[in-house]
C-alpha cells in the first residue's frame, strides 16, 4: 500500500512540475497553452537524445535550456501578437502547434517507444517496510518539492514573483502601474517551457516515450489546473497530488476506467466549488 | 426573403442531384464521408455561434455514438431503431448533464474540459479490451433491415450519400429555425454578455446546457451514420484528432453562418484528396492550417463569401 | 410622506482588510429621484451592485416593498421589480436594438418594447446592430433594457458617462420625465452634478463606504462636511 502511495505521489509530482507551468502561462497571458503537451513530449525526447550521448544530467539541463528558449520565441510570435484576440484564436494556434510538435517528433524519431535509463546514483532500488522501491521515483517525488518550494519562495520574495502574482489577480491593473508585462511574459513563458522540459526529461525513465506521451499527461495536466482553480499555485499542487494518487489507484484496482477517474473528481470539485479548489466563488 | 429560403432550397435538391451525375464510386465514397463529417463539424461550429465556446472534444460524443449503435446492434440488447435513438439520445443527456457542471467555469477552462472528457473515452474503450476489442476495434452487426429500408441503403456510398445529404439539411434547416427562434436570440445575447442577460431578467446556465447537449446531438447523429455506413468502430472515432479536423473545418468554414462548417467540411476533405501523398504529415498539416487560418481568415469561408455577396450587391 | 419601496439595511461589504461599504443604511421612498454622490471611492458603485445582486455575498438586508430580496439573485431581484444599468456600456453587440429590447421585454413579462424604444429614440435603430450604433445610442439601448417593464426601482450607474455636456442634460430630463410618466423610483449614481441637480429630489452622500449625509439638494450642496469630503471638487 506505501508503495501504491508513493507511486502516486511520483505521477502527482510529474503532473505538479507540468501543471504548474500552464498555471504561470494562464495566471499571465489569460490563455491555455494547449501545446504544453508537446512541449513536454519534446523535452522528453530532446533529454533523451542528449543524455544517450553525454549522460542524463547534461541531457536534463540541455532540455530545459532548449524548451526556455522555445518558450521565449513562443512568447514573441505566438502569445504577444495575439494578446489583443479572443483567447479562442490563440487557443487554437496553439492547438495547432501541438498537432505540428506531435507529427515533427514522429517524423525526428519514429513511432517506436524508446526509454531512458535512470541517471547513476540514482539508479537503485531500496527497501520500504518490506517491498523494494526504485531510488529514482523517491528523488521525482523530492524533486516536485523542490519545484514547488523554490517557486513558491520566488513569487513571494522577487520582484518579479510579485508582479507575476499580481498580473494572475488582474492583468489590466498590473499592466496599468506600470509593470512592463512584455518582459514578465518572455520571463514566465520560458519558465513555463522550461518546467515543460524539466517535467518531460524527468519522466522519460518512468514513462516510454512515443509521440502521443504528451497529450496523454495533457489530459490529467489541464484537469489539475482545473480543479486547482486555473491561477492558483497551490491549488495547482494540492489538486496534481490528488490526482495523482486517484490515477495510480484507480490504474492499480480499475485499469479500464483510470483515466474517468480525475475527470469524475474534478466535476464533483466544480460542482461544490465553481472556481476550483482554491477559491470560493466571487 | 424569399431567396433565403428559395437558395438552401435550390441547393438541397441541386446536391440530392450528385449520385445520379457523378459516376466515380471512389468519389462518391469521398463525398459521404465528407457530408458526415460535416454533420460533426455543424455541431462543433453550432457550439461556437450560440455558446461562443470551443469543443475539442465533439469526437468523443460522435464515437460514443458510433459505439453505442455498435455494441448494441452486436449484443442484441434492443432493436437497431432503439440503438439508433439511443445513440443519440445518450450523448445529449451527458452533454447536458455536464454543461450544468462545466459551462459555469471560464471558456478556455471548458475547452480543456470537453477534452478531457472525450480523452477519457478514448481510453476507456482503448483499455477496456472486454467490452470492445480495444485497440482492434469491434464490427456492428446490423440486422438486414433498418428503419424499414435494406441495410444495404446504409452502406452503399451512392444511396448513403443521399441518407446523409438528407440529414444534414434537415438538420441545417432545423438550426437556422432555431437561430431566428426567441431560444436562439437568448442564447446570442447570453454568449454576448452573460451577466446582462441575468441582469434583465434570464437564467442564463440551462440555455447554454441546452445548446452544448444539442451540439453535442447533432456530432452523435452524425457518429450513428459513421456507424451504420462503415459497420465497424475502433477507438480512432473518439480520438482528439478528429475534434482536431472536425474543429478546423468549423475554422475553414466560418461559424458565423450556420452552414459555414459544413462548407468547411467539404472544403477540408478536397483538400485532403488534393494533399495525398502528404497524408503520412496529415496532423502538421491540420495544425498548420489551424494557426494559418485562425490568424488569417478568422471569419472563414462562409464569412468572406458573405462580406462578397454584400459587397457585389452594393455595387449593383 | 409615501411609503419607503427600497430599504437597504446594515449593508457591508468587504474585500479582504477593505471594506468597501460600511454598515450602510439607505431609504427611498416610492416616486424619488434620489442622487447617490461622494467622492472616488464612496462605495457608490458597491452600493447599487449589493442592492441589485451582483458579487459576493454581503451582509445586510435588502427590502423591495417590504419583501425581504436579500436571498434573491440577480435574476430574481429583476423579476421582482429592481432593475439596474451599467457604469460600462453593457449591452448585446451582437444583436439589433429591437431584439435584445424585446428579449427584455419577454423576461419582464412586459409589452412596452416598443413603448420603451419610442420614449428613448431607439425606434428608428431598431434594426441595427447594437455594435455598430452610437455611443449615445448605446447608452440610452442600456437603459431602455432596465426600463423595460417598468421596474418599479431603477439603479442607474452614471448613466452620462462618457456623453456630452448636452446629451447629458436631454438625457436626464428624459430620465425626469419617464420616471414620472411611468412612476418608476430611481436611484442614480452620477458625477455629473449638473444631472445631479437637475433631477434629483433628494440626495445620499457617501464617503469611504458610509453615509455622510442625506438631505434635498440645495441643502447638501452647502454643507462642510460635504465640501471637505470633496475637497473643492464641482460641488464646492
Amino acid at each position: 500500500m506505501l508503495i501504491q502511495i508513493l507511486n502516486g505521489f511520483v505521477y502527482g509530482g510529474l503532473l505538479y512540475i507540468l501543471a504548474v507551468g500552464l498555471v504561470l502561462i494562464f495566471g499571465l497571458r489569460r490563455v491555455v497553452n494547449f501545446a504544453h503537451g508537446g512541449l513536454f513530449m519534446l523535452g522528453a525526447y530532446i533529454g533523451y537524445t542528449i543524455a544517450s550521448i553525454a549522460g542524463f544530467w547534461v541531457g536534463l539541463v540541455a532540455s530545459v535550456t532548449v524548451l526556455a528558449v522555445l518558450g521565449v520565441v513562443m512568447d514573441r510570435v505566438v502569445f504577444r501578437p495575439l494578446q489583443d484576440e479572443d483567447p479562442i484564436v490563440t487557443m487554437l494556434v496553439t492547438f495547432g502547434i501541438l498537432l505540428v510538435l506531435e507529427d515533427l517528433v514522429r517524423t525526428i524519431w519514429g513511432k517506436d517507444f524508446l526509454t531512458l535509463k535512470p541517471p547513476a546514483g540514482l539508479d537503485g532500488i531500496i527497501m520500504l517496510s518490506g517491498s523494494s522501491f526504485p531510488v529514482y521515483r523517491l528523488a521525482v517525488i523530492a524533486l516536485a518539492v523542490l519545484v514547488a518550494g523554490g517557486l513558491s519562495l520566488w513569487l513571494r520574495s522577487s520582484r518579479v514573483g510579485l508582479h507575476v502574482r499580481a498580473a494572475s489577480v488582474d492583468p489590466v491593473t498590473t499592466a496599468m502601474q506600470g509593470v512592463d508585462t512584455e518582459r514578465l511574459g518572455a520571463t514566465v513563458v520560458a519558465i513555463g517551457a522550461a518546467l515543460a522540459g524539466l517535467s518531460g526529461t524527468i519522466a522519460a525513465p518512468l514513462l516510454a516515450l512515443s509521440p502521443s506521451m504528451g497529450s496523454f499527461i495533457l489530459i490529467d495536466s489541464f484537469v489539475v489546473v482545473v480543479t486547482g482553480g486555473l491561477t492558483s499555485f497551490t491549488g495547482a499542487f494540492v489538486a496534481a497530488l490528488l490526482i495523482g494518487q486517484l490515477h495510480n489507484l484507480g490504474v492499480v484496482f480499475v485499469p479500464a476506467a483510470a483515466s474517468v477517474i480525475p475527470l469524475v473528481l474534478m466535476v464533483l470539485v466544480l460542482l461544490w466549488r465553481p472556481d476550483g479548489l482554491a477559491k470560493k466563488r466571487s | 426573403m424569399k431567396m433565403r429560403v428559395l437558395l438552401p432550397l435550390l441547393f438541397a435538391a441541386a446536391g440530392a442531384l450528385l449520385p445520379g451525375l457523378v459516376g466515380s464510386t471512389l468519389l462518391m465514397t469521398l463525398l459521404t464521408q465528407a457530408v458526415i463529417n460535416a454533420m460533426l463539424a455543424t455541431g462543433v461550429g453550432f457550439m461556437v455561434r450560440q455558446n461562443g465556446m470551443v469543443s475539442f472534444g465533439h469526437a468523443g460524443f460522435f464515437g460514443l455514438a458510433a459505439y453505442i449503435v455498435a455494441l448494441c446492434t452486436t449484443n442484441h440488447v434492443v432493436t437497431a431503431e432503439f440503438a439508433v435513438l439511443l445513440a443519440v439520445a445518450l450523448p445529449m443527456l451527458l452533454a447536458f448533464l455536464l454543461g450544468l457542471a462545466i459551462l459555469r467555469i471560464a471558456g478556455v477552462a471548458f475547452s480543456m474540459l470537453t477534452l478531457a472528457v472525450a480523452q477519457s473515452f478514448y481510453e476507456l474503450m482503448l483499455r477496456w479490451r472486454e467490452l470492445a476489442n480495444g485497440d482492434d476495434g469491434m464490427a456492428a452487426e446490423l440486422p438486414p433491415r433498418l428503419f424499414g429500408a435494406g441495410i444495404a441503403v446504409f452502406q452503399t456510398p451512392e444511396s448513403m450519400f443521399l441518407v446523409c445529404w438528407a440529414a444534414l439539411m434537415v438538420v441545417l434547416a432545423g438550426l437556422w429555425l432555431l437561430s431566428r427562434s426567441h431560444f436562439g436570440t437568448l442564447t446570442i445575447a447570453i454568449r454576448e454578455n452573460e451577466e446582462r442577460a441575468r441582469f434583465i431578467g434570464y437564467e442564463t446556465l440551462l440555455p447554454r446546457a441546452l445548446v452544448y447537449a444539442l451540439s453535442a446531438g447533432i456530432a452523435a447523429l452524425a457518429g450513428v451514420m459513421f456507424a451504420l455506413y462503415n459497420a465497424f468502430v475502433t477507438p480512432d472515432v473518439l480520438y482528439w484528432s478528429l475534434s482536431g479536423e472536425a474543429l478546423v473545418m468549423a475554422v475553414i468554414g466560418g461559424t458565423k453562418a450556420i452552414w459555414g462548417p459544413a462548407l468547411g467540411a467539404v472544403i477540408f476533405f478536397l483538400f485532403k484528396d488534393v494533399a495525398g501523398d502528404l497524408t503520412e504529415h496529415w496532423p502538421a498539416i491540420i495544425g498548420g492550417t489551424l494557426i494559418v487560418v485562425t490568424v488569417l481568415l478568422p471569419r472563414g469561408a462562409s464569412g468572406s463569401l458573405l462580406a462578397l455577396v454584400e459587397r457585389l450587391g452594393v455595387r449593383r | 410622506m409615501s411609503e419607503i419601496v427600497l430599504e437597504g439595511t446594515g449593508l457591508t461589504r468587504q474585500y479582504g482588510g477593505f471594506r468597501a461599504l460600511d454598515d450602510v443604511s439607505i431609504m427611498v421612498r416610492r416616486g424619488e429621484i434620489r442622487g447617490l454622490i461622494g467622492p472616488n471611492g464612496a462605495g457608490k458603485s458597491t452600493l447599487i451592485d449589493v442592492l441589485s445582486g451582483r458579487g459576493a455575498f454581503s451582509r445586510g438586508t435588502v427590502k423591495l416593498e417590504g419583501r425581504d430580496i436579500s436571498g434573491l439573485n440577480a435574476r430574481q431581484r429583476r423579476l421582482a421589480g429592481l432593475a439596474r444599468s451599467f457604469q460600462r456600456t453593457n449591452i448585446f453587440g451582437d444583436l439589433t436594438v429591437g431584439e435584445q429590447v424585446h428579449l427584455a421585454a419577454r423576461a419582464a413579462e412586459a409589452e412596452n418594447a416598443g413603448e420603451v424604444m419610442e420614449a428613448l429614440a431607439l425606434a428608428p435603430l431598431a434594426d441595427r446592430r447594437a455594435a455598430d450604433v452610437s455611443y449615445g445610442d448605446q447608452r440610452r439601448l442600456d437603459l431602455a433594457l432596465a426600463l423595460v417593464g417598468r421596474p418599479r426601482v431603477l439603479l442607474l450607474d452614471e448613466p452620462a458617462a462618457g456623453l456630452t455636456m448636452q446629451e447629458s442634460l436631454t438625457l436626464a430630463a428624459l430620465l425626469r420625465d419617464l420616471a414620472q410618466r411611468w412612476q418608476v423610483t430611481v436611484l442614480i449614481v452620477e458625477h455629473d452634478m449638473d444631472v445631479i441637480f437637475a433631477i434629483c429630489s433628494s440626495l445620499t452622500v457617501l464617503h469611504l463606504g458610509r453615509i455622510l449625509v442625506e438631505g434635498p439638494p440645495e441643502q447638501v450642496r452647502v454643507m462642510p462636511e460635504v465640501v471637505t469630503a470633496y475637497l473643492g471638487s464641482s460641488v464646492a
